[in-house]
C-alpha cells in the first residue's frame, strides 16, 4: 500500500444556506493520479478550491503529509506545495510569460527592492526549454500566444517547483488533442516523481485511462473511492448519477440514407488568419460534424454560418437563395447557434430564464401594435423550459444560478421555441454531465428525424463518431477530409487527419 | 435526505434574494413618502402647500423627461454626463428659433438635442470609446459653446413661449411622454432588448439584437427627449443663460439611483425607478431649500445620500458590465 499524501477529514462548505460540500472524508496517496468525478454541482471543484486557497475552508481539515494546511490564497497554497491548473484561462493578460510563471513568487528575484527582470526571463526560459515548449519565449507578452500555448505556460507555472499536489480542474475539455497529450505527459511525470495529481474531468474514458484511483461525489456528499482497474465506465456512471443509466447513449442507427436536398451551402468562405476557402453543403435531416484541433478554424465555421464572423468573405446561402451575412438575418431565416463560449455568447447570464428563452422570438410573439403580453411570454418560456426539462424554481430565476448543463438546456429551449430548421451547435456538450449529455444526444436524434439539419462542431471525437452522418475534419483553417457515418470509424483515424 | 436539504436551502436562498429585490423595489417608495412627511412636518405643512406643490411640479417636468432618456441609456449599461449641456444647447436653439415660430422652436430644440446625442452615439459605438468618457468630453465641449453664446447676455426667447407655460399644457405633455415610454419599455421588445444589452451585450448580439444600431439610436433618442424638455425649460424661464442646464446630468443620475435603479443597468431595472427617483430627488431638493440650507450644504448632503444609495443598490455581480 502506498503512503498517504493528503487526508481530507470531515470537510464542509456552505454558500449561504446551500451546502456545497458535506462532511467529506477520504485519503489521497503519493505517486498517484487521483480522479475526482461527479455531475455538475457535486462539489468537486468546491473541494479543490478550498485545498488551493481559492475558497476558505468551511469546517473540517486537510492534512498534507501529517500536517494540517489551510491556505488563505493560491500563493500560500503554492508554498505548502499545492498548485492548480483551472478550466478557463489562468494566466493574466498584460504580463509577460515569465511574469505569469513567477506570479506571486517574484521575491526570489528581488534585490534591494529592485526586480531583476533578466534573471526572471533567464529562469523562465530555462524552464520552458526543460518542458520542451521551445516556441514560447519568456520575455514575450502572454497575449501573443493562443489559448493552447497559454495553457502550456500554466502547466509550467503550476508544476515547475515540484509541488506535492497538482490539481487539474477540467482543463482537458478546453484543450485540443495535442494539448491534452502534452498535459498527460506531465501528469505522468508528476506521478513518477512520487507526487500527486488530483484530476477533475467529465470525460470518463479519459478518467479510466489516465488515473489510478477515482473518488466519486454526488450532491456535495462523498460516495466512494475505487481503483480505476476495477471499474467500467458504466459503473462510474451509476455511481455518479445514483441510478442505472439506460438506453443508447448515441444514436443507434447506421446506414440510413440522408436526403439529397441541400438546405445550406457554404462557398469559398474565408476569414483572415482563421478560415481559408471553405465550401460545403448541408442536407435536410443531416447531422454534419466538424472536428479538428481547437485552432483549426472549426469554431469559426459556426460563427461564419450564423453571420457572426468579422471580416468574412465568400457566401453562405440558403436553399431559397437568401444570403446570410448578419445574425438577425440568420435568425430570421431559421438558423440557430449555440456558442462554445456559452456564458458570454449563447445566453445572457444576468437575465431571467424566461427572457433568455423568448428573446429571439419576441417578434413572433408580439400581438397587435407590436405589444407583448406577459402571459403569452411566460407561457411560451414555461412550455419550452418544460420541454427541455430545465431544473429551475421558475422562469424568473436568473440563468447565472444554473449549472452548465441547465444553461445549455435554456439555450436549446430558446432555439426549439424559435422552431429553427438549421442548428449550428458548437461544443453542445462541453463541460456537461452524462445525464444532460444523453438528453442532448436524444434531442439531436429527434430533431434529425423531424428533418431539421444540424451542424455539430466538437472537440470530443467520440460524440462526432456517435452522432454524425458525415464528419468533416479541419486543419489549419482548411477542410482536410470527410468521413461518412460508419461503425468502423475510430478516434485514431480522425486524429490522423487532424494533425 | 441530503437532496431534500439541498433543495430546501436553495429555496431559502432564493427567498433571501427575492427579499433583497423587494427592498430594492419598496425602499425608494417608502423613502419618498417618509421624506415628504418629514419635510412637511419640519416646515409646518409648507411642503404640501398649493404654492410649493406648483413650484415643485415646475421643477419636475424637465428632470422627469430628461431622466427617461437617460434611464434608457443606463438600462443598456451606458452612462450620459452630457445631458446638462444638451439641455443648454437645445435651450439656446429654442430661444433663437422662437422668433420664427413656436413649431420651429420646438423642432429646433429636439433636433439640436438629437444631434448631440448622435455625436455621443457615434463616438461610443463607432469609435468604441467608453460612454462616460465620450459624454464627459461632449459635456465640456458644449458647455464651452454655451458660455461663448450666452456669456455677455442671456439669449432671449420670443414672448410667445410664455403662452405655453401652463400646467394644462406641460403636465399632459410630460404624462404623455412617460406613458409612451412606459408602454414601449414594458410591453414591447424595445424594453427587453435594452435590458438584454445591459445584462450581456455579446449574448444580446448573438440572440439577434442589432446592438450597435440600438445603442446609437438610444443616445440620439435621449438627446432628442432632453431637447424637447428644453422647450418646457424656456417656456418657464424665457431666456437661456450661460448656466442653463448646469448639473442636470448629476441630478438625473442621483434621481435614478435614488429611485432604486442599479447603476449597471440590465435585467433588474424597473420603469418606476424614473418616476419615484425623480419625485424623491425634487422633494428632497425642495425640502432642503425650504429649510434654508445653502447651496454648498445641499451639495454636500446630496453627495452623501448618493453615495449611500449607490452602496446599497449596486448590483456587484454585474458591475463589470458598465460601459
Amino acid at each position: 500500500m502506498s503512503e498517504i499524501r493528503l487526508q481530507v477529514q470531515n470537510l464542509c462548505k456552505s454558500f449561504g444556506i446551500t451546502k456545497a460540500v458535506q462532511n467529506v472524508s477520504f485519503n489521497i496517496n503519493k505517486g498517484e493520479v487521483h480522479a475526482l468525478i461527479g455531475e455538475n454541482g457535486s462539489g468537486k471543484s468546491t473541494l479543490t478550491n478550498m485545498l488551493t486557497g481559492i475558497y476558505t475552508i468551511g469546517s473540517g481539515k486537510f492534512i498534507l503529509d501529517g500536517k494540517e494546511v489551510h491556505p488563505k490564497n493560491q500563493v500560500e497554497a503554492n508554498l505548502e506545495g499545492i498548485s492548480i491548473i483551472v478550466q478557463e484561462l489562468g494566466t493574466l493578460s498584460g504580463l509577460t510569460v515569465a511574469e505569469n510563471i513567477f506570479l506571486g513568487h517574484e521575491d526570489q528575484f528581488v534585490k534591494h527592492g529592485i526586480k531583476n527582470r533578466e534573471a526572471i526571463n533567464r529562469k523562465a526560459n530555462e524552464l520552458l526549454q526543460q518542458y520542451g515548449f521551445k516556441h514560447i519565449k519568456a520575455e514575450h507578452q502572454i497575449d501573443e500566444y493562443n489559448f493552447e500555448d497559454r495553457k502550456l505556460v500554466e502547466i509550467v507555472k503550476a508544476t515547475y517547483f515540484h509541488p506535492k499536489i497538482v490539481v487539474i480542474d477540467e482543463t482537458t475539455t478546453a484543450l485540443s488533442q495535442e494539448g491534452r497529450e502534452e498535459l498527460y505527459k506531465h501528469m505522468d511525470r508528476i506521478r513518477k516523481e512520487g507526487n500527486t495529481v488530483i484530476f477533475i474531468s467529465h470525460d470518463l474514458p479519459e478518467i479510466l485511462d489516465k488515473s489510478d484511483t477515482i473518488t466519486i461525489m454526488r450532491d456535495g456528499v462523498y460516495i466512494d473511492t475505487v481503483k480505476s482497474a476495477d471499474v467500467t465506465e458504466d459503473d462510474l456512471k451509476r455511481l455518479m448519477v445514483g441510478r442505472e443509466v439506460t438506453g443508447d447513449y448515441y444514436r443507434p442507427d447506421y446506414g440510413e440514407k440522408v436526403s439529397d436536398e441541400v438546405v445550406l451551402s457554404v462557398r469559398n468562405v474565408s476569414v483572415p488568419n482563421v478560415l481559408e476557402d471553405v465550401s460545403f453543403d448541408l442536407h435536410k435531416g443531416e447531422i454534419l460534424g466538424f472536428g479538428g484541433l481547437s485552432e483549426s478554424g472549426m469554431h469559426e465555421i459556426g460563427k461564419a454560418i450564423f453571420g457572426a464572423s468579422y471580416d468574412r468573405t465568400g457566401t453562405v446561402t440558403l436553399a431559397d437563395g437568401t444570403e446570410i451575412n448578419d445574425i438577425p438575418t440568420a435568425i430570421k431565416h431559421s438558423i440557430a447557434y449555440t456558442s462554445k463560449d456559452r456564458d458570454n455568447e449563447s445566453i445572457i447570464m444576468n437575465q431571467s430564464i424566461g427572457d433568455n428563452i423568448t428573446l429571439p422570438s419576441l417578434d413572433d410573439l408580439a400581438g397587435k401594435c407590436k405589444l407583448l403580453s406577459d402571459k403569452k411570454l411566460s407561457d411560451f418560456a414555461n412550455k419550452f423550459a418544460a420541454q427541455m426539462s430545465v431544473k429551475m424554481q421558475n422562469i424568473d430565476q436568473f440563468v447565472s444560478d444554473l449549472s452548465g448543463g441547465n444553461k445549455q438546456k435554456v439555450v436549446l429551449a430558446r432555439w426549439i421555441g424559435k422552431d429553427s430548421d438549421i442548428l449550428v451547435l458548437d461544443s453542445p456538450t462541453r463541460g456537461i454531465d452524462i445525464k444532460v449529455k444523453q438528453d442532448i444526444y436524444q434531442l439531436m436524434d429527434t430533431m434529425r428525424k423531424h428533418n431539421k439539419s444540424i451542424i455539430m462542431i466538437s472537440e470530443e471525437l467520440m460524440e462526432l463518431i456517435g452522432m454524425c452522418d458525415r464528419i468533416i475534419i479541419m486543419k489549419d483553417g482548411k477542410l482536410n477530409g470527410e468521413l461518412p457515418r460508419s461503425r468502423d470509424l475510430d478516434e485514431n483515424l480522425l486524429i490522423s487527419k487532424m494533425v | 435526505m441530503a437532496d431534500k436539504e439541498k433543495i430546501l436551502s436553495k429555496e431559502e436562498e432564493l427567498a433571501k434574494a427575492s427579499r433583497m429585490n423587494k427592498i430594492r423595489t419598496y425602499l425608494p417608495v417608502v423613502g419618498l413618502v417618509a421624506i415628504f412627511a418629514l419635510f412637511n412636518f419640519l416646515t409646518d405643512g409648507g411642503m404640501s402647500s398649493q404654492r410649493n406643490l406648483t413650484l415643485l411640479l415646475n421643477q419636475i417636468y424637465v428632470g422627469m423627461i430628461a431622466a427617461t432618456g437617460v434611464f434608457f441609456i443606463m438600462t443598456m449599461g451606458g452612462l450620459d454626463f452630457s445631458q446638462g449641456s444638451i439641455l443648454g444647447i437645445a435651450s439656446i436653439a429654442v430661444c433663437i428659433l422662437s422668433q420664427y415660430g413656436i413649431g420651429i422652436a420646438i423642432a429646433g430644440g429636439v433636433v439640436a438635442g438629437a444631434v448631440i446625442g448622435a455625436i455621443n452615439g457615434y463616438f461610443y459605438v463607432n469609435r468604441k470609446i467608453a460612454s462616460f468618457i465620450v459624454t464627459i468630453c461632449t459635456m465640456f465641449l458644449f458647455r464651452g459653446f454655451i458660455k461663448y453664446m450666452a456669456s455677455d447676455s442671456p439669449i432671449r426667447a420670443s414672448m410667445d413661449v410664455y403662452n405655453f407655460d401652463h400646467i394644462e399644457i406641460k403636465l399632459p405633455l410630460m404624462l404623455l411622454i412617460i406613458a409612451i415610454s412606459f408602454v414601449a419599455f414594458r410591453y414591447t421588445k424595445f424594453g427587453t432588448y435594452l435590458k438584454a444589452i445591459g445584462a450581456g451585450e455579446k449574448g444580446a448580439m448573438f440572440a439577434g439584437i442589432r446592438t450597435d444600431r440600438m445603442k446609437f439610436l438610444i443616445y440620439t433618442l435621449a438627446g432628442a427627449m432632453t431637447g424637447l424638455a428644453a422647450f418646457i425649460n424656456i417656456a418657464k424661464n424665457g431666456s437661456a443663460t450661460a448656466n442653463v442646464g448646469n448639473q442636470l446630468e448629476t441630478q438625473i443620475l442621483i434621481a435614478l439611483v435614488l429611485g432604486g435603479m442599479p447603476i449597471s443597468g440590465g435585467a433588474k431595472v424597473r420603469f418606476s425607478n424614473i418616476i419615484v427617483g425623480t419625485l424623491l430627488y425634487y422633494v428632497l431638493y425642495s425640502g432642503l431649500t425650504m429649510m434654508g440650507l445653502t447651496t454648498q450644504t445641499m451639495q454636500l448632503i446630496q453627495g452623501v445620500i448618493f453615495l449611500i444609495f449607490v452602496a446599497v443598490f449596486a448590483d456587484r455581480q454585474s458591475l463589470k458590465v458598465i460601459k
